[in-house]
């Protein structure tokens, strides 16, 4: 019991330190757990919670949005045992550190969760488990502030183990955290093309099935800033309170309300009408109304998009 | 767009779609799902600084002279069911003057 009790605090202290991949989703979700952020930062993680970040593969309104992968699409699996990183492409923005930190055991535990969830015969309890399995991988603080947090390895290396990736340079925490024991500045964290590694420019080529996804990233370079927008993702949708930043990510598709509200004040419509009667040829009048609707789009990328 | 008679009897009604539209390349049939599309054929979706205009004509029955117009724009999210709604107009459209 004792070195069972020490191994788990081990693993808790030290996420991203074990060089070994992670064989299970529980072991995925262990190494990039972030719990431990909210001891500081409780609002930020609760505005998190709420984020289609935490729910990564839960499609909107808590579907498990794979299902279609691994039952019906080019990438179908004959069983989930045939399950690898490759027959899951989505990996690539949806759990990117999958990618780069699972075996492929971890995809073979995923394709069997969606196959029992979408087993029409079976018991509702084990539905309910494997999605309760599969809402365990999530984007989290991690993923983003370490993982995700250098584009340029090139000239400034891969991500540290033991720093956090934010807006400055310094301990992380007072006192200083035991895991993440520094603070650095990431060059990209704040700029739209840091979303765009994710938030996607078109087809990806490099699977053998060219999906795509999301194209928001693209729609934003080439439309908005090729019309002389300036404005980031970060900008609109992790809107600044103070020197916090929203970490909710709107829109929030499970919130209808708050979603309304949000596409209200990005799209105007105007309305005008007309009643009159049309002359076509003399005496034959068609007495008609004429509507007229102009809609104007102040969001930075076609809508919509993902 | 939906045209009623002042007495409630809808008259005309129109609907326009704004959205990427994909296929998968293999073949001319829109799909949905990131998984099935390989590439955007067609894109009417609402884009950033431009103006999407729409014109639409009703020919009002005999005898009418005036009508309601409704205006609506929605979030189809999924599924046409699942609407968000972003805008609602209604007036009033008389011949008369």
């Amino acid at each position: 019991m004792r070195s069972k009790s020490l191994a788990l605090l081990l693993l808790t202290a030290a996420p991203l330190v074990a060089s070994a991949k992670a064989k299970t989703i529980d072991e995925l979700a262990a190494m990039f757990d972030s719990t431990r952020c909210k001891q500081c930062h409780a609002e930020i993680f609760g505005q998190w919670e709420k984020s289609h970040h935490a729910r990564p593969l839960m499609g909107v309104a808590g579907g498990l949005m794979m299902i279609p992968v691994v039952r019906s699409s080019a990438f179908q699996l004959k069983s989930p045992k045939d399950a690898t990183l490759k027959t899951f492409p989505c990996f690539k923005c949806h759990l990117p550190q999958a990618v780069t930190h699972a075996e492929d055991s971890v995809a073979v535990e995923l394709a069997q969760a969606l196959w029992t969830a979408s087993e029409r015969d079976a018991p509702e309890k084990d539905k309910a488990a494997a999605k309760a399995k599969a809402a365990k991988l999530q984007i989290t603080c991690i993923v983003c502030h370490n993982e995700k947090a250098i584009l340029h390895k090139l000239v400034l290396g891969a991500p540290e183990k033991d720093v956090i990736y934010g807006a400055k340079d310094g301990p992380h925490g007072d006192p200083t955290d035991k895991v993440f024991t520094k603070m650095k500045k990431s060059a990209v964290l704040g700029q739209a093309v840091f979303c765009g590694q994710c938030h996607g420019t078109g087809p990806n080529f490099e699977f053998d099935y060219p999906i795509q996804c999301a194209t928001l990233y693209g729609s934003y370079q080439h439309n908005y800033l090729g019309k002389g927008g300036f404005q980031s993702c970060q900008d609109c949708h992790m809107r600044k309170a103070g020197a916090k930043s929203d970490h909710t990510f709107p829109p929030n598709w499970n919130d209808k309300e708050a979603t309304s509200k949000m596409l209200a004040e990005g799209i105007s419509l105007r309305v005008e009408t007309l009643g009159y009667q049309w002359l076509r040829k003399a005496g034959a009048l068609t007495p008609m109304i004429v509507v007229n609707t102009k809609i104007d789009n102040k969001a930075g990328h076609r809508i919509p998009d993902g | 767009m939906t045209t009623k008679s002042t007495d409630g009897k809808e008259i005309f009604k129109d609907e326009r779609h704004y959205h990427p539209q994909a296929t998968s390349c293999l073949n001319e049939k829109m799909v949905y799902g990131a998984q099935n599309k390989s590439s955007y054929v067609r894109d009417t979706s609402l884009q950033p600084f431009e103006t999407k205009a729409e014109t639409f004509e009703v020919k009002l029955p005999e005898g009418v002279r005036a009508a309601d117009v409704t205006v609506e724009l929605s979030y189809e999210v999924q599924v046409p069911e699942n609407k968000v709604p972003i805008h609602k107009e209604t007036r009033r459209v008389t011949l008369d003057r």
